[in-house]
């Protein structure tokens, strides 16, 4: 049975250190007491950012927040708010953050439940085409602070303190990136919002414009006054019509506002901002490719140095992030950089958007703490792997990550471990895999979507992938050689170190980490002529078990007429004519055709 | 002086007074999601039965309005309803049928439809 209510217990060191663990006994005991322990599950959390207020237990649905709770306080807890449905006023805290401001749960929380929404703490709940929604939960309010009380150095030293890390893939820190931005002098600078999201399934970016577009444009804004920019570029694809009408619709009432133009909000402070569209190359969201794009040239990386941050647009300096990490901007202005660095893990802070896809059920937009393990995200948030089928592999980062196996399901997310598992935290892209699916199959996939993507400035990345793909389509069409691990090994390695972008520099990665994890896979392709997932259809024969009835289905569906018997008696299948199309598979209705 | 801070709080207020104008304050308030995602799953179909509902007349002290979306993809297009003093509920998998339903049953006449609650 599903959990009705989750307590989130804080289990920061602020927190055990007052006591939090010997709280989480007493919970438990007390809902055995009360017959609860099936309806209410209980969530341990790494920091929540409360210290001050801890031990902090947070109820759900509804949101409530528990402060300097005792373990003399859980019975009342428990018989009031879990029993009763009436929460305990005497404990509650009012906290006047940004972030989780106006999450309302619903009955939704095994979904919900577990997130932490910074980034997307608007998305799903106010009217993103109306700026009074945005204005209402103090939208902008960030930029008035900013422009009223804080220099540029300050808010460049606010978002250092906050660790925040670029959520565009590189995870690069933030602040950093402001500062040496901010220190090249010359009176001509520029700030691009980087919206092209070309991952294929990605589509976190689209849904934060979507869902909440001046939260973006906030944090494009105090960029722009934090580096002395006065013109801001938010490049985005053409593929995404509504985001992209939202977003004019938000500048234009950001203008009608005062937000954006001359002297904003009766400061000195004058910016601007316009609308770029990308035509859809995967190459265009790499930063060089980018820029060259809005120049009006061909989309294709450069080498760096120089970096963007000293010659970049125009050949000026340019400040370039993610929609993603834009958005994190304004809470960390206003809720303060401290409290941001209180999330998440040693080198990673805050929370990550994840496109969660593939084979679990609750397929969706998620926002987790950093330090949140897959196996948490997988099935707790994601509900685990539909039709009891078996967990295989989960893949992150898309065409430039890795699939990581079951062995890894308690890595923390995080940009580190991540990394040292096989592979990427990427832009968010996280797709999970169940035994029906090849892995050699699947590497193919991501490495054809490279190869296309390509831009073929360098050999390597161009003439490797090429090479990379003939092999692996040759090993899932059954001819695969002795020799082919060998040698997918040797070209991936030396893609890696040779291309000139992060696009070859990483389109080896999908196939190097299914070598590494699921090595047996290949070698069964190659030396057995067996795809044990049944999806490279040249490896695969069908055959009809006794449990035929010789209803005669298949022998009609067969294309190719390969299919023999008589009426009531038992089928068969001439391997020989067969051409693998997989029809009388489908069509038996009493399971007498196997694959195998 | 007046800083940017006080603008921004000004602007604040007047926003909030024109929601309020809007309606907000009505009994119960009803969210469609309408991101691309949940456009494609139908929303803008069920978004017109509320409006058309509430432009004939049909339903009183509703408060409409649009939202992002809030990452429930395989259960969309969803419907949050919000009603003062009660626990908000979210409907998923939402067709203009079941938004007919809803506003006959749920909002017409108080009845929660358990089994299309997400
Ligand atoms: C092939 C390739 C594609 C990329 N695509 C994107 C993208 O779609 N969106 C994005 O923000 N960054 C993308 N990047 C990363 C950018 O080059 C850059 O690092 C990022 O925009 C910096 O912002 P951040 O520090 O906020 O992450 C891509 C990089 C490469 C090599
Ligand atoms: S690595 Fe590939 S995509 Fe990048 S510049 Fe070279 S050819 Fe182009
Ligand atoms: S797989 Fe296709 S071709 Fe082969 S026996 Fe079945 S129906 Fe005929």
């Amino acid at each position: 049975m599903r959990a009705k209510s989750i307590l989130t217990l804080c289990d920061g060191p602020t927190c055990i250190y007052k006591n939090s663990r010997a709280i989480r006994d007493a919970l438990e005991t007390e809902l055995k007491n009360q017959g609860l322990s099936d309806e209410v599950g209980i969530h341990i959390s790494g920091c929540l950012g409360m210290c001050s207020k801890g031990p902090i237990l947070i109820v759900n649905p509804g949101y409530t927040i528990y402060g300097g709770v005792t373990v003399q306080d859980i019975p009342e807890i428990v018989q009031e708010h879990l029993v009763r449905r009436r929460p305990v006023a005497r404990l509650a805290v009012q906290e006047d953050h940004l972030y989780n401001r106006f999450f309302r749960i619903f009955g939704d929380v095994d979904f919900f439940g577990r997130q932490m929404r910074i980034a997307l703490r608007n998305c799903g709940i106010i009217d993103p085409e109306k700026i009074d929604d945005y204005l209402s939960v103090r939208g902008y309010e960030a930029l008035a602070k900013v422009l009223t009380a804080m220099s540029p150095r300050e808010v460049i030293d606010e978002v250092k303190k906050s660790g925040l890390r670029g959520r565009g893939g590189a995870g690069f820190p933030t602040g950093l990136k402001w500062e040496f931005t901010a220190r090249e002098t010359g009176n001509e600078k520029y700030v691009i919002c980087n919206a092209d999201e070309g991952d294929p399934g990605a589509f976190m970016d689209r849904s934060a414009i979507e869902g909440d577009p001046h939260t973006v444009l906030e944090g494009i804004i105090i960029g722009g006054y934090a580096i002395g920019a006065a013109k801001g570029i938010v490049y985005i694809r053409a593929e995404y019509p509504l985001a992209i009408q939202r977003l004019e619709k938000a500048i234009a009432a950001a203008r009608e506002n005062g937000l954006l133009g001359k002297r904003i909000l009766g400061s000195d402070f004058s910016f601007d901002m316009e609308i770029r569209l990308g035509a859809g190359a995967f190459v265009c969201g790499e930063e060089t490719a980018l820029i060259h794009s809005i120049e009006g040239r061909r989309g294709m990386p450069t080498p760096r140095p120089p970096y963007p941050s000293v010659k970049g647009l125009f050949g000026k300096p340019t400040l370039i992030n993610n929609v993603e990490t834009w958005a994190n901007i304004p809470v960390i202005m206003l809720d303060g950089g401290e409290w941001f660095s209180t999330v998440g893990t040693e080198t990673s802070k805050g929370t990550k958007v994840f496109a969660l896809a593939g084979k679990v059920h609750n397929t969706g937009l998620i926002e987790v703490p950093m330090g949140t393990t897959l196996r948490e995200i997988i099935y707790d948030i994601g509900g685990g792997i539909p039709n009891g089928k078996k967990f295989k592999a989960v893949q992150t980062g898309g065409p430039s990550g890795g699939c990581l196996p079951e062995e890894y399901l308690d890595t923390q997310i995080d940009y580190e471990s991540l990394a040292a598992a096989g592979s990427i935290m990427g832009s968010g892209g996280m797709i999970v895999i169940d035994e029906d699916s090849c892995m050699v199959n699947l590497a193919k996939f991501f490495l054809e979507f490279t190869q296309d993507e390509s831009c073929g400035k360098c050999t390597p990345c161009r003439g490797g992938t090429k090479r990379m793909l003939e092999i692996l389509t040759r090993i899932t069409e059954g001819n695969g050689k002795e020799g082919d691990i060998e040698k997918l090994e040797r070209l991936g390695q030396m893609i890696k170190k040779a291309s000139l972008c992060g696009l070859g520099q990483s389109a080896p990665n999908p196939v190097l980490s299914t070598l590494k994890n699921f090595r047996h896979e290949y070698e069964e392709h190659i030396f057995q002529k067996k795809c044990r997932a049944g999806i490279c259809s040249a490896l695969v024969t069908y055959e009809i078990t006794e449990k035929c009835i010789g209803c005669g289905a298949c022998r009609r569906v067969c294309p190719v007429n390969a299919i023999s018997g008589k009426r009531q008696e038992r089928h068969a299948i001439n391997q020989e004519t067969c051409i693998k199309c997989g029809q009388c598979f489908t069509t038996c209705k009493f399971d007498a055709i196997v694959k195998a | 002086m007046v800083t940017p801070l006080d603008i921004i709080k000004k602007k604040r207020a007047e926003a909030v007074a024109r929601i309020i104008g809007r309606g907000y304050l009505s009994t119960k308030r009803v969210y469609v999601g309408m991101a691309t995602c949940e456009i494609a799953a139908g929303s803008k179909e069920v978004m017109e039965v509320f409006r058309q509902s509430i432009a004939k007349g049909g339903l009183k002290d509703v408060y409409l309005s649009q939202k992002g979306c809030a990452g429930r993809c395989n259960l969309e297009p969803t419907v949050e309803i919000v009603e003062e003093g009660k626990i908000p509920v979210k409907y998923g998998k939402v067709t203009p049928e079941r938004a007919r339903q809803i506003i006959e049953r749920h909002l017409k006449n108080n009845e929660v439809i358990e089994e299309w609650l997400i």
